[in-house]
């Protein structure tokens, strides 16, 4: 099964979205659950979630703590604030206003 | 809400980069590793072998290292590194050139120093509000009227017959008050509905206040029983005047100042219930205001506060005093008004409302046409800075030394932006070298700008210690004398504002064109250079010069203002006084005040004058009513019979012995002396100009005169004597015709004395004696405004002493750093030519030549900068106009002095490097290429 790039512009929507569901995740589980989440079609430049991170603390979207994993490894954990959640909002119906004008184009053609 | 969000987040940069730089790193870099080892374990349980789990885990994330500089640069650190990389550099390189260093941040310090000191003035004068709760609804009430060319606004041609206060004059706007008739307030009340409320005060001036025994003179104010109510302010302490106490039969009371509640009982709650005399009057005191609180007027600072209408009971006493008649006089002016205006109401709202009613009520206390014609018109003032007498006296003088400090700030950056220049040119190949390596050029210019801001920074924190200093020597110029100077500048955070702005402007300003030359567009030919330091550029010569020419443009300027003000106070200086000033005391005391009344007030001077007379060390004494200098001038209608009054005629009342002990010469007939008293046949003296104006050759002696008269009281009186031409009242104008008249004979009974005593010392050794013996005579009266004669004249031209200092300082300080700037010039020209110069002495150039051929460049520059600065200071000096005394503008000593003064200055700064030019070896020269 071949995956995808994420489209750009895209990711911090991404990581708003499996932290809205998921509540508190470090970067590895985000990572992962954008891949779960895509049926595996969408793969993440794990990397790249890093700095998209760090923005998105500077924006005060997502707040980060440091917390222990299952196997009791130190692992930061990020969770969404309120600013965050709006962007969430923000950012989803700007996207579902771009598909669905593309979605037009794409099926008259 | 979007700049909150921002601050938010600049804070979050910045906490970040100070507090947690090390840690962040180390938790990025864990928090990566957790996420590659989980990846390679998943790999692992995939199925892969562990090394290839490691790194294909390794591979999907990508490279540590840029992701870490790209998390910096998210948070902005990339910036931050480079500011202080850039401050590190900067600070090694001002280190490396302490010489430069110390001289740009000194020339700087003053010059930014003089600049926040005298904006801290402006501060003062023309932005601080009274201390009262939304000053900005408060309102002045003034008036405007034609001005009856210069014969003064009282006299048969205005409805304002009589006037106690003043007037001035607006150009364009005509004559201007701020002072009505009682019935004028009563009629705006009526109509105040603009305003919440409308109150009236006037100035007091000197009082007898005695309290606990002890006397002094304090000011006061008296205020309509609106007055607080209007201001809006609490007591301290006690209550304030009210309605109640501002009638005609209501018991004096008074409201004192916190000052003043400390001084006399030692504090704000004792104050209340006290009893204390003032003009010789029982007053009741029933509160204090607060201690911020200076009155309406910045200059005034009252010490006591009284209802407006207990000035009957207070000033009274004297036969020139108040009357209650006044309160119903249309045409006497003399209450001030402002009013507060109701929310939502606009001044020009408000004028419009009151002026049609004001001009008709003004045109039924006309008494002719001729008064009806020039009726004055209401205007509102903005009140929020109380009364503006502060602010026409001294904002134009504080205007121009702005520009001058302005101007010295503007050399100083010439010279250091020229300094720099010749230390740019040197750095050309190294700056070359960096770009070809890759450095933007954006990059090196903000390098060399955040060099140049830190040197301003240095220079504009050592110029706040300037300011602090520079304040304290303006007040002490600015004051020049007055015990109760009222302008307190102060260092406050408007201050402190515009001298950082001030830092990082010159900063930026000498700074930006030394770093774009100094960063070559074109590499190449840059690299080229044999030497560093050897540019071909003819550009850079050019703008060096252009620097240094405008510096001396500028000097020019400087020089001129101040050989102006000095030639202006060298003219007041030599003015004839027509007395001998020096070992003269003057002092003035009121006996009327507490209670001494005709005909026994004469005796009482008199006998303090015989008492004054015995102490040791004085050689004479005698008294007149004001000071004959610089004290205020008496006028009334003297008529010679069969001559028309002439209206410049001024008078005097004088003691016996008067001439002799300000040593004016009688030219003809006596003086005045102890046997002319109250019951003898009344006597005057003249002087020339009045007897040449109304005798023309004829002996004046015998002839008789009617003094006063018109509504006042008068008298006839025998011309015995006539003297030669002496100063009277304000130094400036000319000798007015002036008839001196023995006080105790005077239609006008004498108020306050100043007596003069003749010493044969210094005058303010005699200072303690002289209290004692009046302290003996009646406790009750004070000695004020103790002074020499030097002195006094000294205060009266203390103007003209602040610009001839001052000036003179500045103009100094901008000749030096000129001169500094040219030396520099040239000694960097010489240096650069020393090859060339060394084959010119090769083939035979003498050593005279060679000075000479530098020394023509200098000169070639400094008549350019002339050409320059002459005709600025021609356009420009016409604004100090009114400044001058008895010279124009142009004055053409003041510049030839100027320049000559500024040619040797310059010759001077280039003879250095002309001599060492002409010392260049020509074999060392030569060999140097």
């Amino acid at each position: 099964m071949s995956r995808d790039e994420i489209p750009p512009g895209t990711l911090y929507m991404l990581i708003l979205r499996v932290l809205a569901r998921s509540g508190e995740l470090h970067g590895y589980e985000i990572a992962k659950s954008i891949e779960l989440l895509s049926q595996d079609v969408l793969q993440v430049e794990e990397g790249s979630l890093y700095p998209a991170l760090q923005r998105m603390l500077i924006k005060g979207w997502v707040k980060a703590e440091w917390g222990a994993t299952a196997e009791n490894r130190r692992a930061r954990y990020y969770r969404l604030t309120p600013a965050g959640r709006r962007q969430l909002e923000q950012e989803i119906s700007q996207f579902e206003r771009v598909m669905g004008a593309i979605t037009r184009v794409i099926q008259t053609a | 809400m979007r700049w909150i969000e921002r601050c938010s987040e600049l804070g979050r940069r910045f906490q970040m980069f100070f507090s947690r730089r090390e840690r962040f790193d180390l938790e990025i870099e864990e928090e990566m590793r957790l996420h590659r080892d989980l990846r390679a374990r998943a790999l692992r349980d995939d199925g892969a072998n562990s090394e290839d789990a490691g790194y294909a885990a390794q591979r999907r994330f990508g490279n540590t290292l840029r992701l870490r500089e790209e998390i910096h640069q998210a948070w902005g650190w990339t910036w931050l590194d480079r500011l202080i990389l850039d401050l590190r550099y900067a600070c090694r390189r001002l280190r490396q050139s302490p010489g430069f260093t110390a001289v740009a941040a000194l020339t700087l310090a003053l010059g930014i120093g003089a600049n926040t000191a005298v904006y801290s003035f402006m501060d003062a004068l023309l932005l601080r509000s009274l201390p009262v709760p939304d000053p900005q609804s408060l309102v002045v009430l003034k008036w405007h009227m034609k001005n009856l060319d210069d014969q003064g606004p009282v006299g048969g041609r205005s409805v304002m017959h009589g006037m106690d206060g003043s007037t001035y004059d607006v150009p364009g706007l005509g004559l201007t008050g701020g002072i009505f008739p009682f019935p004028a307030f009563e009629l705006l009340q009526k109509n105040s509905s603009p305003f919440s409320s409308l109150f009236a005060h006037y100035p007091a001036r000197n009082l007898n206040v005695i309290s606990k025994e002890q006397a002094e003179i304090d000011r006061g104010e008296y205020v309509s029983g609106e007055f607080f109510h209007g201001i809006g302010i609490p007591p301290a302490a006690g209550r304030l005047i009210t309605l109640g106490d501002d009638r005609l039969e209501a018991p004096a009371v008074a409201v004192v100042s916190f000052a003043f509640s400390q001084r006399r009982f030692g504090g704000t709650s004792n104050a209340p219930g006290q009893t204390i005399l003032v003009n010789n009057v029982p007053v009741e005191v029933v509160g204090v205001v607060p201690a911020q609180f200076f009155g309406v007027d910045p200059a005034a600072s009252p010490d006591l506060y009284l209802p407006v209408h207990a000035n009957v009971l207070l000033e009274s006493a004297s036969p020139a005093g108040f009357k209650p008649e006044q309160y119903l006089d249309q045409n006497t002016y003399w209450l001030e008004i402002m009013a507060r205006l109701r929310p939502g109401v606009s001044m020009a709202q408000a004028q419009a409302a009151l002026a049609p009613r004001f001009h008709q009520w003004m045109e039924n206390t006309a008494a002719n046409d001729q008064e009806r014609a020039n009726l004055p018109a209401l205007v509102l003032q903005e009140g929020a800075g109380g009364l503006d007498a502060l602010r026409r006296k001294y904002s134009r003088p504080l205007y121009v030394l702005l520009t001058l400090v302005g101007l010295i700030l503007a050399i100083a950056c010439a010279n250091i932006a020229n300094l720099q220049l010749a230390h740019a040119t040197g750095r050309r190949r190294e700056m070359a070298l960096r770009l070809s390596v890759g450095a933007s050029r954006l990059r090196l210019v903000r390098q060399l700008l955040t060099e140049s801001v830190l040197l301003a920074a240095l220079g504009g924190a050592l110029g706040v210690l300037v300011a602090i200093w520079g304040i304290r020597f303006l007040t002490l110029l600015l004051a020049s004398g007055q015990a109760n100077f009222a302008l307190h500048a102060e260092l406050n955070w408007h201050v402190l504002g515009v001298a950082v702005a001030l830092s990082l402007l010159t900063g930026v300003v000498f700074g930006l064109f030394p770093a774009l030359q100094s960063t070559p567009v074109d590499v190449v030919p840059a690299l080229k250079e044999i030497r560093a330091g050897e540019s071909r550029s003819r550009y850079r010569v050019s703008l060096s010069h252009v620097l240094v020419v405008s510096q001396i443009g500028l000097s020019l300027l400087m020089l001129v203002a101040a050989s102006l003000f000095v030639r202006t106070l060298a003219n007041l200086q030599a003015i004839e006084l027509g007395i001998n000033r020096e070992n003269l005391l003057l002092f003035e005391l009121n006996a009327r005040q507490v209670g001494h009344r005709d005909p026994e007030i004469s005796s009482f001077y008199e006998t303090l004058q015989k008492r004054f007379s015995a102490v040791p060390g004085a050689r004479s004494v005698s008294l007149s009513h004001n000071a004959l200098i610089a004290d205020g001038e008496s006028g009334a209608p003297v008529v010679v019979p069969g001559k028309s009054n002439d209206e410049r005629t001024r008078f005097l009342n004088v003691g016996p012995g008067f001439f002799s002990t300000m040593q004016i010469p009688i030219s003809l007939g006596r003086e005045i002396n102890e046997h002319d008293q109250p019951g003898s046949p009344a006597v005057v003296v003249v002087n020339e100009l009045f007897a040449k104006v109304n005798f023309g050759n004829e002996n004046p002696l015998g002839y008789r005169l009617t003094f006063g008269g018109g509504g006042l009281a008068s008298r006839e009186m025998e011309i015995i004597g006539v003297t030669a031409m002496a100063h009277y009242g304000d130094l400036k104008n000319d000798v007015p015709p002036v008839v001196y008249i023995p006080y105790n004979q005077s239609p006008f009974a004498p108020r306050e004395m100043t007596y003069a005593l003749r010493t044969a010392g210094d005058p303010l050794a005699v200072v303690k004696t002289i209290r004692d013996i009046v302290h003996q005579a009646d406790a009750r009266i004070p000695v004020i405004n103790i002074r020499s004669q030097v002195a006094a004249i000294d205060q009266g031209m203390g103007q003209e002493i602040m610009f001839a200092k001052l000036c003179t300082v500045f103009a100094i300080l901008a000749l030096v750093i000129a001169c500094v700037g040219l030396y520099g010039t040239m000694s960097y020209n010489v240096a650069r030519r020393t090859s060339e110069i060394g084959i010119r002495m090769a083939l035979g150039a003498q050593r005279s030549g060679v000075v000479w051929m530098v020394l023509r460049e200098v000169f070639l520059l400094a008549t350019l900068g002339l050409a320059i600065g002459l005709p600025a200071a021609f356009a420009t000096s016409r604004l100090i106009k009114s400044f001058l005394f008895a010279m124009k503008p142009n004055d053409p000593l003041a510049l030839t002095s100027a320049v000559a003064t500024l040619l040797g200055a310059a010759l001077l700064a280039g003879y250095a490097p002309a001599r060492s030019a002409s010392r260049v070896d020509p074999i060392v020269a030569l060999r140097h290429e």
